[in-house]
Order: C-alpha cells, then structure tokens, then sequence
C-alpha cells in the first residue's frame, strides 16, 4: 500500500460513515412529508424513538463496550442510582442529577485506581 | 417577531445546559481517537459529520480494529439507526413555515439527542415560523461545542488521567438519561422505561438486531399502554 492510501484511507471512510449516518436523517426527512403530527401513528414513532434512546442508554451503562467496559458495572449503577435519587430530590434537576453521578463515579474509578478498595 | 431574537433564544437555551454536557462527552471522544492514533482533523469532521456519538465510537473501534468496509459502515449504520424514528418526529415540526419547509433536510443533518429534544420540548410554544430559527440556534451552538471539546479533548488526551477521560465518556448516557428522566408526556415515559428494561437483554439476545427490536417494542407498549390508562381514567 502506498503512503497515500494510509493517509487518505480514514477520510474515505468516514465519509462513508458520514453517508451512512445521514442515510438515517433523509429517509426520515422523505418520509416525514406524509405523516401528520397530530395523528396516532406520528405519536406511535416518537415512542418508538424515545424507547430505542432508553434501551440504548441502559444497555451503555450496564453492558459499555470500549473505555466505559474497563470500569466496574456496580461502580457504575451506584453512581446512576445515587445520580437519580439527587434527580428527584431536586424536582428533576437534570444538572445536579448528571454531575453527582458523574462526580461519585469519577470518585470510585479515582478510589480503585488508588488500590483504596 | 423577527429571527434574529429567536435564533439568539435558541442558542442561549443550547448554550445553558446542552452545550455543556455536550463537550464534555465529546472531550471523552477526543481523548479517544487521540488513543486511537488517528488525526485531529477526522476527530472534528467525524463530530460534525456523523454527530451521533454511539456512531461515531463504531466508526473509530472498527476502523482501529481494521474490520471490513461493509461491516464498518452496518455497523455505523445501526448505532446510528436512531436518527430515523427521531427525523420522522422532528420535520413535520417545521411543516407550515415555508423557510423551516425548505431547510429540513439540512437541519437534520444538526439533530443530535439534544437538539431534537430540545426542539420538541420547544415546539409548543413556537409558531412554525419560529422554530426553525430557534432550532438552528440551539443546534449550532451545540455542534459548536461538539467540535470545541472533541478538538480540546484530542489535544489533552495525554494529560488526562483515566478516571478523568472515563467520566467523561460516561457522562454521556447518564446525561441523556436524565434528560429523558425529564419528560412530562406519559406514553414517551412508559416506552422509556420498557426499553431502559428489555434493552439490556434484547442485546444479549441479538447484538445487532436489538436496538430496532427494543425501539418498537417498547414505543407499541408504552403508546397502547398510555391510550389503555387514558380509557380506564
């Protein structure tokens, strides 16, 4: 392979990645023209992508692949669980709900890390 | 109204929270693709390009790991499989305002989970003419700290210890997670939680099929469940 094909190979690619990213967001875009935001059906697909978002997330948090699966899950769900009890304390304060369970998770990995437990 | 004010609306609302959280997770993916050994250049243009994150962290580990083209681009594809549903139920927001009309199918190339649900949670109080501004205004200023934080986040991946960069990279879900937590409309609450408790199986049933298969299950349920406790009331 030449050096020009390992310099241009990932712009190629990600391209392709980009087309296939936005593939998604136009046939959307197509088939929107013909759904009715007041009908049934339109309230059905804003269900359905509410309940994909939610099983993508929980499937993150319980089962990450990549950097997140080199922590540990109870380390994970802990922070999660402590994040939603501030949520609610808080009348559903998104902010404080994100950055108590992001600090107490930073907290844990810093802890094991540290070999503290 | 004219559309400068409301444009300026949506980014100041963008700017608040959203774009926060935003580059915070994308200076988790910036550290990433540093690791990764790839350029800054594919770190900011895979942001704005591809704006999903879950895709986004498929093209770089597949890419890394020299799979196959096709199998890269399924892969991409699925984790990104979101964007349909979620276009679907964004355009006809735009759908009586003739410039907001014409613009869609560049402003869902701007959707991320942030924009479209800041956009819907939005809409009601907008007239069609004014979303589109709004929505542009909310959007840029996220993708704008998308990019700001993935370049930030490529530049600081050696000074970052791991707990840091990790905390980052979680910060994602857990934001959306709340964001999601947020929503006052039953029938979206009740699909939530469906899919927040059959996702994690479903994926162990079938990697690649289960975002699609949780998706609907959880949206019929959570739609027929809504309408069911809406007849008993």
């Amino acid at each position: 392979m030449s050096s020009l094909d390992t310099t241009h190979a990932p712009w190629i690619l990600l391209g392709l990645a980009i087309a296939a990213t936005y593939f998604w967001r136009g046939l959307g875009t197509a088939i929107a023209a013909r759904i009715d935001p007041e009908s049934g059906l339109f309230q059905w697909i804003a269900c359905v992508a509410y309940g994909l978002l939610a099983g993508l997330i929980s499937r993150i948090i319980v089962m990450p692949v990549g950097l997140l699966a080199e922590t540990e899950t109870i380390d994970r769900l802990v922070a999660t669980a402590f994040g939603f009890v501030l949520f609610y304390a808080f009348r559903r304060n998104v902010g404080i709900g994100t950055l108590s369970a992001a600090s107490l998770f930073m907290g844990l990995v810093w802890a094991r890390g540290e070999g503290i437990f | 109204m004219p559309i400068g004010p409301v444009f300026r609306q949506g980014a100041m609302d963008g700017l608040s929270l959203p774009a926060f959280m935003v580059a915070s997770s994308m200076i988790g993916y910036g550290a990433l693709v540093h690791s990764a050994g790839m350029s800054l250049g594919i770190a900011v243009v895979s942001t704005i390009g591809i704006w999903g994150l879950p895709g986004q962290v498929a093209f770089i580990e597949y890419v890394l790991l020299g799979a196959p083209i096709l199998s890269m681009l399924l892969a991409v594809a699925l984790a990104n499989m979101r964007f349909l549903p979620m276009s679907l139920s964004l355009v006809p927001m735009f759908r009586g305002s003739k410039s907001g009309w014409r613009l869609r199918y560049f402003y869902v190339q701007l959707m991320s989970v942030n924009t479209w649900v800041g956009l819907l949670k939005k809409a009601p109080d907008l007239s069609p003419n004014m979303r589109g501004p709004y929505y542009a205004g909310f959007s840029t200023t996220c993708m704008a700290a998308g990019a700001g934080g993935t370049a930030a986040g490529f530049l600081m991946a050696e000074a970052m210890p791991f707990f840091v960069t990790v905390t980052l990279v979680f910060i994602n879900p857990i934001y959306f997670a709340f964001i999601f937590s947020a929503m006052r409309v039953r029938a979206c609450l009740l699909a939530m939680l469906v899919g927040a408790i059959t996702g994690p199986p479903l994926y162990l049933l079938s990697p690649v099929w289960s975002l699609p298969l949780c998706g609907v299950l959880a949206g019929t349920v959570g739609f027929y469940a809504d309408r069911w406790l809406r007849r008993i009331r």
